[in-house]
């Protein structure tokens, strides 16, 4: 065993650690090197200097501070969640808007068509009014450009327009006029 | 026969906010202490001993006894807290070693503090020099395990201050178990060599 081999175990050797063979070939270069045995008696003395360094003792409010934070935590999580439910417990009205809101703008998309090659626009708008309220007309795009409109949406559309318009307008007002009827009932 | 930590946990765990407490008590001192020592600033310890048992507090339901040792987990929690806050501190300022655990009133309050001078008579502490000496000493030591790096402090720290088990600090650190031994036995030396020409003086 060399210098830098006997180093690698001191802590073996001071916490009784070290397997019988490398005890003996330990202690035998230690009695033969002095240079380890000294830098060995050092090493467990800084050992023992730090394990016996004094303890802190904790402060008496420590426990009633942390109760405290504990509260003050407890509390904000609490209104946090709070707040997420009363985000979510909205009056009933509003589902039923959003989802107008929604059935409205996608069923304009279907009705583009209409609004620029249909033969009375006039007759659409009024139509939507009747069954939309007083709100939709401002949700109604007055001139939309096929650069807004989602490719697929615009085929599609175009596919109708060709061969069956009238049925592509009752299935529009059916679908607004059904969820006009369900969220004022169901929601 | 006091309840193991891992079956006050699971009172917690059910809704007994007096185990948890419990559990506050028993190991408030040792990590204090662990926290003093790791980031060598007595006066924030408390505060980030706090900020660990808050997030012990909030986590407990994930909390699964018996695959981790509360007291584990705990080190663990308040080692990346210390190592957060050693990194914000970094750029303010150095180390302030002045501020370390040492106070004055160690010297007379800690009975139970055996010399480090092995031939110093047992009324040591009612002599003045003596007292200095020891004063002197654990400043000293306290300097030199501040100035380890950080990836030798903590073992160190935990080994020798709290007393750990090289398992014990193997998972806290994420460490093998032969990484943790040589990691230990290096943090050894460079304190030792940090405080020969002290040492060697008396
Ligand atoms: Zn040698």
């Amino acid at each position: 065993m060399n210098c830098l081999q006997a180093e690698e175990h001191f802590s073996a050797h001071y916490e009784d650690t070290l397997d019988y063979q490398t005890l003996q070939r330990f202690e035998s270069h230690i009695d033969e090197c002095q240079g380890c045995e000294r830098e060995y008696s050092l090493f467990r003395e800084a050992v023992q200097a730090s394990q016996q360094l004094p303890q802190i003792e904790p402060s008496p409010s420590f426990t009633a501070t942390l109760q405290q934070r504990l509260t003050e935590e407890e509390l904000e999580t609490l209104s946090l969640w709070q707040r997420l439910q009363n985000f979510f417990i909205l009056p009933k009205w509003v589902y039923g808007f959003a989802i107008i809101l929604v059935l409205a703008s996608s069923a304009s998309f279907l009705y583009y068509d209409d609004l620029f090659q249909g033969s009375s626009q006039s007759d659409v708008e009024g139509e939507f009014i009747s069954t939309q309220g007083s709100d939709a007309p401002t949700q109604l795009p007055s001139e939309i450009d096929d650069r807004f409109l989602p490719r697929s949406f615009g085929s599609v559309g175009s596919a109708f327009t060709t061969s069956s318009r009238p049925m592509q307008r009752n299935y529009v007002l059916k679908r607004v006029s059904y969820t006009t009827t369900s969220t004022a009932g169901g929601l | 026969m006091p309840e193991l930590d891992d079956e006050l946990m699971q009172r917690f765990q059910k809704g007994d906010e007096d185990a948890f407490n419990l559990l506050v008590r028993r190991h408030q001192k040792p990590l204090i202490n662990f926290i003093a020592r790791f980031t060598g600033d007595k006066d924030n310890a408390e505060d980030l001993a706090q900020e660990t048992f808050i997030r012990m507090f909030k986590a407990a339901n994930r909390y699964k006894p018996g695959r981790a040792q509360f007291k584990t987990w705990m080190y663990f929690i308040a080692k990346n807290l210390c190592k957060n806050e050693i990194r914000n501190r970094g750029r303010r300022e150095r180390y302030h070693v002045d501020n370390i655990v040492c106070n004055d009133n160690s010297i007379d309050g800690n009975d139970e503090d055996i010399d480090l001078i092995a031939s110093a008579p047992a009324d040591a502490a009612f002599q003045p020099e003596i007292a200095l000496e020891r004063k002197e000493l654990r400043n000293t030591v306290q300097k030199a395990i501040a100035e380890l790096p950080d990836q030798y402090r903590l073992p160190l720290v935990l080994r020798d201050i709290q007393g750990l088990s090289y398992d014990e600090i193997g998972n806290i650190l994420e460490l093998r178990s032969g990484t943790t031994k040589s990691r230990i036995n290096r943090a050894r030396l460079m304190l030792k060599d940090k405080l020969k020409s002290y040492m060697e003086l008396i």
